[in-house]
C-alpha cells in the first residue's frame, strides 16, 4: 500500500480532522482514484477505529472525531466518486419520530454510519410517516433508521412501517429500529427488518444489509 | 477580581473536630497516667523507667502525659517507602491515601476448583500477582498465609512469595525479631543494601499489640528491633468493642490510641526520631454471632475518626476497608467493600488495608480483591470533586453547541472526557441485549473471569537471578535453625 494512503489511514485514526483534506489532494496528485482513496485509506482507518472501541481503547467522542476526519476527506471525493460512478457504501435515512424531540441518539447513530461510509440523510426530530416516506422515495436509500426515547412514540415507528408499506416503497428498503424503550420483539412485532441495541451495533447491522 | 473566594478542591469529611479529638487525645493520656498497661519485655521495661514511669508489680507500666508529649514531638509525620522496584513509591503524608491488601489469612477458595481450602505457597504468589496488576492497589500485604512451609519461618517464605509477584512496596508481618530480622535482609538484598534501605525502605512491619492495653515480648521486641535498624513500624491494636475494648464508640477510640502511644514511646525511647505509623482496627464483637466484624460500618466510623486524630498529631494513619463478614463474593461483599472503601478514602487515611478480606479475615479473596480495584476507582474519582474553572464551567462550549445542539462532536468534550469520566472496566453498563449477548454475565462472573485471566496471563517483573539465589539462601539458612519443628496443620 502507497505511503499517502497509510497516511491517510493514520489521520482517520487519530483523527487529525484539519489534515484530511491536505492528504485527499496529496493521494489524488499521486494518481490515485477517489475509489482506492475510499476503500484503501478512509475504510482501513475506521475499521482499525471500530476495532479498538470494541476493545475499550477508544470512546465515542474519538470514534466521532474519526468519523468526521473521514467526512473531511469525503467532501472532495464525493463529487468524483458520483462521477466515476463509483457508489459509498450505501444511503441511509435517519430519523427520530413523530412526537418526539430526542435526537441525541439518532445523532450518534448517523455519525456511526457516516464513519462507516454511509451516506446519511438526517431527517432530524419529530418526523412524521409521510416525512419519511416522502424521503424514500426522493433518496432511494437502501436504508430506513428510526430512533424513539418515549414508549408514548415507539408507535408511531409502527405507524411509519404501515405508511411505507401503503405507499408500495416497504420492499425498497430495510427498516431498523433504536432506542431505550425499544425491544428486538417490538421490531419483529411492528414488521421492521432489525433492532440495534446501540449505535456502533447499528452501523454494523447497516453493513450487514448492504453487504447482503 | 474576585474575593473572599475559596476553593474545595476535594470533598471533605471530618468526624470528630478539634476540641473532641483534644478529649479523646487527653483521656488516652489519662488512661496510661493511671491505669497504666502491662509490657512484658525486658529492654522495654528499663526504657520506660529510665524516663521515668512508674513500674508497679513488675510489668505494670505507667506512663506521664509528658513522655507521650515529648514522643509525639520527635516521631516523624512523613515517611516514604518503595518496592523491589524503587519507582513504586508511597508517600505517606497528610490528605495522600493509598490502598492495599491485607495479610495472613488461613483460608482460600480455590480460584479453579471452588474448594475452600489453607493458603499456600503459590496462593501467597498469586495473591502478590493479582495485586501487582491492579492500577488501584499501591501496596501489598500477603493476603493469605504460606502454610506449606515450616512454621517457624513461614514469614521468610511469604516475604519470598510476595517478592516474586510483586514489586510494590509491602507492609510485613513476622514471626518474632528473627523473622523481622531475616526479611529486613532479604530487603536489603533485594533493593542493593542498607544505605539504600535508609533511603527508602522497601517495607512496613505491622506489629500488633493485644487489647486491652498489653505489650507482649514478641510484638516489643519487633518494634524494639525496627527502631533501630530504621524500619517503619505500624503499632496497631485491634480492639475489639464490646469484648477487648468498650462498648463505646469513643472508648474504642480512648484505648486504641492508648495503645498506640505505648509503642510510639518505646520507639521513641529506642531511637529519637524512629517511624512509626498509627494504626487499630477498630470493630466490634458481632453480639448475635461472637465474629470480629470486618464488615461493620462501625469499623468504618471509628477509623475515619482514628484518622483525624491521626491527623491532629501529625502522624501516618494505617486503616481498614474493602473488607467484608461474607463467605463469598455476593451482595454482602459488595456492599461492605463499597462503603469501608468510601469512607475510608474520604478520612484520608493513609495506608488502608485489608482490600480482600472476605469472612471476617478468614478468607483472602482474589475476587474481591479484583471487584475492589474497580470500587477503589470509583471512590477516587468521587474523591478528586469538581474543577471548577473558566475551562471546565464550559461557558464557550455550551455558547458554540448553543440550543438543541450535541456535545459529542465538540472539542470541549474532546479535551475532558477522558480526565472528567471515569471509566469502568468490570462495571457492566451496557444495555440488556448487549449484555445478554455477552452471556448474561453478573459482576461475579465477570470479576472470577478476570482474576483467572491474571493468574494464567499476567507477568511481575522478575528478580534478578543473581538476587533470586542470594534470597534463597537467607531462607534455606532459616529453615536450617528451625528444621523439625511443625508444619501448620494442612486440613
Amino acid at each position: 500500500m502507497s505511503d499517502t494512503l497509510v497516511q491517510i489511514s493514520n489521520a482517520v485514526i487519530e483523527g487529525r480532522v484539519k489534515d484530511a483534506p491536505g492528504l485527499t489532494h496529496n493521494a489524488l496528485q499521486a494518481g490515485l482514484t477517489a475509489k482506492d482513496i475510499l476503500d484503501k485509506g478512509l475504510m482501513p482507518g475506521m475499521d482499525v477505529v471500530g476495532a479498538e472501541f470494541k476493545k475499550g481503547k477508544k470512546f465515542v467522542p474519538e470514534v466521532l472525531l474519526s468519523a468526521r476526519t473521514m467526512q473531511a476527506s469525503l467532501d472532495i471525493l464525493k463529487p468524483l466518486l458520483a462521477e466515476a460512478g463509483a457508489k459509498m457504501t450505501g444511503k441511509v435515512v435517519v430519523g427520530t419520530v413523530k412526537g418526539d424531540l430526542h435526537d441525541i441518539g439518532k445523532n450518534l447513530v448517523g455519525m456511526m454510519l457516516e464513519g462507516s461510509g454511509f451516506e446519511v440523510v438526517d431527517l432530524g426530530k419529530d418526523v412524521a410517516p409521510e416525512k419519511f416516506v416522502d424521503a424514500v422515495k426522493k433518496e432511494k436509500p437502501n436504508i430506513v433508521a428510526m430512533s424513539a426515547l418515549l414508549t408514548t412514540t415507539m408507535r408511531s415507528m409502527g405507524h411509519t412501517v404501515t405508511a411505507l408499506k401503503e405507499a408500495g416503497l416497504r420492499d425498497a428498503v430495510k427498516i431498523m429500529i433504536g432506542g431505550a424503550p425499544v425491544t428486538a420483539d417490538f421490531a419483529a412485532q411492528i414488521g421492521a427488518d432489525a433492532y440495534a441495541p446501540n449505535a456502533p451495533a447499528a452501523a454494523e447491522l447497516a453493513k450487514k444489509f448492504v453487504s447482503a | 477580581m474576585r474575593v473572599n473566594y475559596q476553593t474545595n478542591v476535594t470533598p471533605r469529611m471530618q468526624v470528630v473536630s478539634t476540641d473532641q479529638i483534644e478529649q479523646i487525645v487527653y483521656a488516652a493520656m489519662d488512661v496510661l497516667q493511671n491505669t497504666g498497661t502491662l509490657v512484658y519485655q525486658q529492654e522495654a521495661l528499663e526504657l520506660l523507667r529510665d524516663a521515668g514511669c512508674v513500674i508497679k508489680d513488675e510489668n505494670l507500666v505507667f506512663i506521664p502525659a509528658a513522655l507521650v508529649e515529648n514522643s509525639l514531638r520527635s516521631a516523624p509525620s512523613r515517611i516514604v517507602i518503595a518496592g523491589r522496584n524503587r519507582e513504586k513509591r508511597v508517600a505517606l503524608e497528610k490528605n495522600r491515601i493509598f490502598y492495599g491488601t491485607g495479610s495472613d489469612c488461613p483460608f482460600i477458595i480455590d480460584p479453579h476448583t471452588g474448594q475452600r481450602r489453607r493458603y499456600t505457597f503459590e496462593d501467597v504468589y498469586r495473591a502478590a500477582k493479582i495485586a501487582d496488576a491492579l492500577p488501584n492497589i499501591d501496596f501489598h500485604m500477603s493476603l493469605g498465609l504460606t502454610s506449606d512451609v515450616p512454621i517457624g519461618t513461614y514469614d521468610r517464605h511469604q516475604l519470598y512469595a510476595m517478592m516474586r509477584g510483586t514489586s510494590k512496596p509491602f507492609v510485613i508481618t513476622a514471626n518474632d525479631r528473627e523473622g523481622l530480622s531475616d526479611q529486613y535482609e532479604m530487603a536489603c538484598t533485594a533493593i542493593g543494601g542498607v544505605d539504600e534501605w535508609k533511603r527508602l525502605p522497601m517495607f512496613v512491619v505491622y506489629i500488633e499489640p493485644s487489647s486491652p492495653l498489653s505489650n507482649s515480648v514478641e510484638a516489643v521486641e519487633k518494634l524494639l528491633f525496627s527502631a533501630e535498624r530504621d524500619i517503619p513500624a505500624i503499632y496497631t491494636p485491634c480492639p475489639i468493642s464490646g469484648a477487648t475494648a468498650p462498648a463505646t464508640m469513643a472508648g474504642v477510640m480512648v484505648q486504641c490510641l492508648a495503645e498506640f502511644f505505648t509503642g510510639l514511646v518505646i520507639s521513641q525511647l529506642k531511637k529519637k526520631g524512629a517511624a512509626v505509623i498509627m494504626g487499630g482496627v477498630t470493630s466490634l464483637l458481632d453480639m448475635a454471632t461472637t465474629v470480629l466484624s470486618y464488615g461493620a460500618p462501625e469499623l468504618s466510623l471509628i477509623s475515619a475518626a482514628m484518622t483525624n486524630v491521626a491527623q491532629y498529631l501529625k502522624l501516618p494513619m494505617f486503616s481498614t476497608a474493602g473488607c467484608s463478614d461474607a463467605k463469598m463474593l455476593d451482595q454482602q461483599a459488595a456492599i461492605e467493600a463499597a462503603i469501608s472503601i468510601a469512607i475510608a478514602g474520604l478520612s484520608g487515611a493513609n495506608l488502608i488495608h485489608d482490600v480482600g478480606y472476605l469472612e471476617s479475615g478468614l478468607h483472602g479473596s482474589y475476587d474481591m480483591l479484583v471487584m475492589s480495584n474497580e470500587i477503589i476507582g470509583m471512590v477516587k474519582r468521587i474523591l478528586r470533586g469538581v474543577t471548577v474553572d473558566a475551562d471546565h464551567l464550559a461557558v464557550e462550549a455550551i455558547e458554540r453547541v448553543g440550543p438543541g445542539g450535541h456535545f459529542l462532536t465538540d472539542d470541549h468534550t474532546l479535551q475532558h472526557f477522558r480526565s472528567e469520566f471515569w471509566m469502568p472496566e468490570l462495571l457492566d453498563r451496557s444495555n440488556w441485549d448487549v449484555w445478554e449477548a455477552n452471556g448474561s454475565k453478573t459482576l461475579r462472573e465477570r470479576v472470577h473471569e478476570r482474576v483467572l485471566d491474571l493468574i494464567e496471563n499476567y507477568q511481575p517483573e522478575p528478580i534478578p537471578a543473581e538476587i533470586d539465589s542470594r534470597l534463597k539462601l537467607i531462607i534455606a539458612r532459616a529453615d536450617e535453625l528451625h528444621e523439625g519443628e511443625e508444619q501448620i496443620a494442612l486440613v
